[in-house]
């Protein structure tokens, strides 16, 4: 028994033939409510999706006894950079954070479009971080193809969620644009920032598991 | 302003927008429109036309697997050059891959959109009261991913090296090296397509799970809820789980085919028994995905021809999510064979055998629900009670193999084959064809014909058990699965003519289908109007007449007790629908 949903009152009856191609942006706005849940539903899936290419990556790992494996092609596969992506991941994790204070000053009824390009920028930053990365490891021989299913795997995992960081960082971006140019957001009404904001808080915490499995233990 | 599009609001939105606006007229009406009802005639239009196509596959095949080496009658000269020689003759390639594409179209682009793409939309906002689903723009994106992944699949036939060979269930390594399956393009379009199918899967089932939860009108809560809306939602639940780790399975092999990743290679300390584990755990669920929805038509079928309220309402919902939670912990029962440690098949078996009790429970219930109603005998009826039969059979031989020593000599061999059509073609279709009929007069406006339904019933059921019981004799006989030609094998041949029958049969099956299109297509133009409620049933979408508007009900409906009220003493007409409050000395089944 949920049903806010219905409690307006009819004010007009339905034509009796109606059918238009085009309805959807005539159709009232959903309620925030039901955008929040369907975002929830959707990011589950995502988290399964993360967890069969984890669970792929573990039972490789798992079967090959030593980490990095031995090849038995004598060539020695470098270790993963700890440091450098351990500053990322704090970047990552305080965007997070910074994307919260989005969200709150929106509530307050300020603009909060600092706080949402700041965010973007540290998401920048993580991406870019990676992209180093990726190429040193690839100098050091290490790729989707080189260095057997530690390189396929660690590019495979790193690559998906990266993806996922790029998707992020464009609706930020886009949210930043919104309020900005049309002040989009207000304190009664910011579903979608609202939304983008569970999809950023996943992305991160994805990512706090990536950097232990992959680069930790 | 009310969150949901109802006929009112809708009406409010348009109004002075442009006064009389019928949108867009022709065909882009039915090409982009966010209604429920049209998306769910652009789901089963589509999937018509691939029934067609992976129909018209498996008689190829079993022509082939009668009379092998002689030239395909009709179809053979339709088929691309990778699966057939000059003459129309299958060659052994091409009869493995239209074993593949029979199997991934029938699963994937048949079953689940018919099962979920048109019924689950046609029927949860009207059942649940809702004006269309949570999210309508999403609902139509989901139908054009489904669509253009089923272009993608079946442009793998034409790609040099020809469509894959390797199976719907498509093992690694067999998949994933290029030298083995020869088709290193064909195998990742069938990759992408199905990540595509899975992502329209999703979006699907993230709608038809939000808008249970959150639109239900008043008093429909969830334990009044019809029983096709409880399972189409506990089948939603199941595809958010399932679906991202075929995605993840599937993308892997596209990696490895084509970026030189070594996940399923041993050689790069990769290992193939991954994809084993990986599709299975996406398997087992999937067949509960494919079977859940029609055990939800079924329940309601029974019930309203039976006019008795369904036997156990609660222990049917609560079945369901007993076979939803234990479906992921059973895939180890189809790898027995693969060298699994003896304890841990012993454990799989056990649970295997555990999920059949709430199977039992439901079929219990709907003999339960039957039993010494006033039973009418239409034809979505016998085809909901051959359903019931069909699954029995099923599910019985599905016991056997869950018992790993039978399951050693039966595995891959024709036993599965005719296990699990018992189950999907017996279960599953069967019962999309009793949905098909039982809800045709609210989809069309008209009513289907009589007699052409019973001859469509008569002829599926009698070719249906002509084509696959013979399976099991094949199959204890030592028939392997997804050979090409089974007379090459000495031990075979004594079988052969067995084979015969299976085909007989499947061609009757294949004209089986001809009253039932010819009935279809017929009736929506020149069959007799039909009357809103024509089985006198009591849930909501009989409330509405056709043609229902967009938004579907004039004013919200409320909601006043359980779903199946039929018979009940007191009253004067044996049903109460759920929108009418039920006199003051009545008392009801359910509340
Ligand atoms: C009563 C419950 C059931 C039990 C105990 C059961 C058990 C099994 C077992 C043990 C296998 C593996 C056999 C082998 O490969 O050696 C199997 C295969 C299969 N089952 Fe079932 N099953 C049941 C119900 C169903 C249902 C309801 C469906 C679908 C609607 C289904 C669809 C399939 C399919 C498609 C396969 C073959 C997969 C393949 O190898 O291609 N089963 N079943
Ligand atoms: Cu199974």
């Amino acid at each position: 028994m949920s049903n806010a949903a219905f409690n307006d009152a009819s004010l007009f009856h339905a034509p009796q033939e109606e059918s238009h191609a085009h309805d959807s942006h005539h159709a009232p706005p959903t309620d925030p409510k039901i955008c929040k849940l369907g975002m929830i539903v959707f990011l589950c899936s995502e988290a399964l999706l993360f967890s069969g290419l984890i669970s792929a990556y573990l039972v490789c790992r798992q079967a090959a006894g030593c980490w990095p494996p031995n090849l038995g092609d004598g060539i020695e596969l470098p270790p993963m950079p700890k440091l450098l992506t351990g500053i990322n991941t704090v970047i990552l994790v305080a965007s997070s954070f910074v994307y919260h204070f989005a969200e709150e000053a929106v509530k307050k009824g300020k603009s909060g479009a600092g706080w949402m390009l700041a965010a973007a920028l540290m998401g920048a930053t993580f991406v870019g971080v990676q992209c180093v990365e990726w190429t040193e490891l690839y100098h050091e021989g290490l790729w989707f193809n080189k260095g057997g299913v530690y390189g396929s795997s660690f590019f495979t995992l790193t690559g998906f969620h990266g993806a996922h960081v790029c998707i992020g960082v464009l609706l930020i971006l886009w949210c930043f644009y919104l309020q900005v140019t049309k002040r989009f957001f207000t304190a009664e009404r910011h579903v979608a920032l609202m939304n983008v904001g569970l999809y950023w808080h996943f992305v991160d915490v994805v990512w706090v598991f990536l950097y232990t499995i992959l680069y930790l233990i | 302003m009310s969150a949901t599009i109802t006929a009112d609001s809708h009406a409010a939105a348009h109004h002075g927008d442009h006064g009389h606006g019928h949108g867009k007229k022709g065909i882009m009406h039915y090409l982009w429109n966010t209604d429920h009802k049209v998306i769910a005639m652009q789901f089963l239009f589509t999937s018509i036309l691939y029934v067609i196509i992976g129909g018209a596959m498996a008689l190829a095949m079993r022509w082939q697997l009668a009379f092998p080496g002689h030239p395909i009658p009709v179809i053979g000269h339709l088929l691309p050059s990778t699966i057939v020689s000059d003459d129309g003759s299958l060659i052994p390639g091409g009869y493995n891959m239209l074993v593949t594409m029979h199997g991934t179209l029938l699963v994937f682009f048949v079953a689940m959109p018919i099962l979920i793409g048109v019924f689950g939309n046609f029927l949860i906002p009207l059942k649940i009261g809702a004006g269309d689903m949570a999210f309508p723009t999403l609902n139509e994106i989901s139908y054009w991913l489904f669509s253009i992944s089923g272009v993608i699949m079946l442009a793998s036939l034409f790609v040099p090296g020809g469509a894959p060979g390797t199976g719907w269930t498509a093992y690694a390594p067999l998949s994933s090296f290029a030298k083995y399956n020869g088709t290193p393009i064909g195998q990742t379009l069938w990759c992408v397509s199905l990540f595509i199918n899975g992502l329209s899967s999703l979006t699907g089932a993230v709608n038809y799970i939000t808008t249970v939860i959150t639109m239900r009108s008043p008093g429909m809560s969830m334990f009044r809820m019809p029983l096709p809306v409880w399972a189409i939602f506990l089948t939603a639940i199941l595809l958010i789980l399932a679906i991202p780790v075929l995605s993840a399975a599937a993308a892997l092999i596209i990696f490895d085919l084509n970026f030189g990743t070594t996940f399923y290679k041993p050689e790069g300390g990769g290992q193939p028994l991954l994809w084993q584990h990986l599709f299975w755990f996406f398997g087992h669920p999937e067949v509960y995905i494919l079977i859940l929805p029609a055990m939800g038509f079924a329940s309601e079928i029974l019930a309203v021809f039976s006019r008795k309220p369904v036997f156990g309402y609660k222990a049917m919902v609560y079945a369901m999510i007993v076979i939803g939670v234990l479906g992921f912990i059973v895939w180890g029962h189809h790898m027995y064979v693969s060298g699994m440690n003896l304890t841990l098949s012993a454990a799989f078996g056990v649970s295997t055998m555990v999920i059949a009790v709430p199977s039992a429970i439901k079929t219990f219930n709907w003999m339960g629900t039957i039993w010494r109603g006033n039973i009418h005998y239409t034809v979505p009826m016998a085809f909901a009670v051959a359903f019931v039969s069909m699954f029995v059979i099923g599910g019985l031989s599905g016991i056997f193999m869950a018992a790993t020593p039978i399951d050693l000599f039966v595995h891959h061999t024709y036993f599965i084959v005719a296990h699990f059509h018992y189950v999907l073609f017996g279960g599953s279709i069967f019962s999309v064809f009793a949905a098909i009929y039982f809800w045709f007069p609210k989809m069309s406006g008209r009513m289907f014909n009589d007699t052409l339904g019973w001859i469509h019933f008569w002829m599926t059921f009698v070719f249906f058990n002509l084509t696959f019981f013979p399976m099991h004799n094949l199959g204890l006989s030592g028939m392997m699965r997804r050979i090409a030609d089974p007379t090459v094998y000495d031990c075979l041949r004594q079988v052969q003519p067995l084979n015969v029958v299976c085909t007989i049969g499947a061609m009757g099956l294949g004209l089986s289908t001809l009253p039932f299109l010819a009935n279809m297509f017929w009736s929506i133009f020149k069959g007799p109007k039909a009357p809103a409620n024509p089985w006198n049933s009591t849930t909501l979408e009989w409330t509405v007449s056709h043609p229902i508007p967009h938004g579907n009900f004039v004013t919200t409906p409320t909601v006043h007790h359980g779903p199946y009220e039929y018979s009940v003493p007191g009253l004067e007409k044996d049903y109460l629908p759920q929108n009418e409050k039920a006199p003051a000395h009545v008392t009801l089944e359910a509340h």
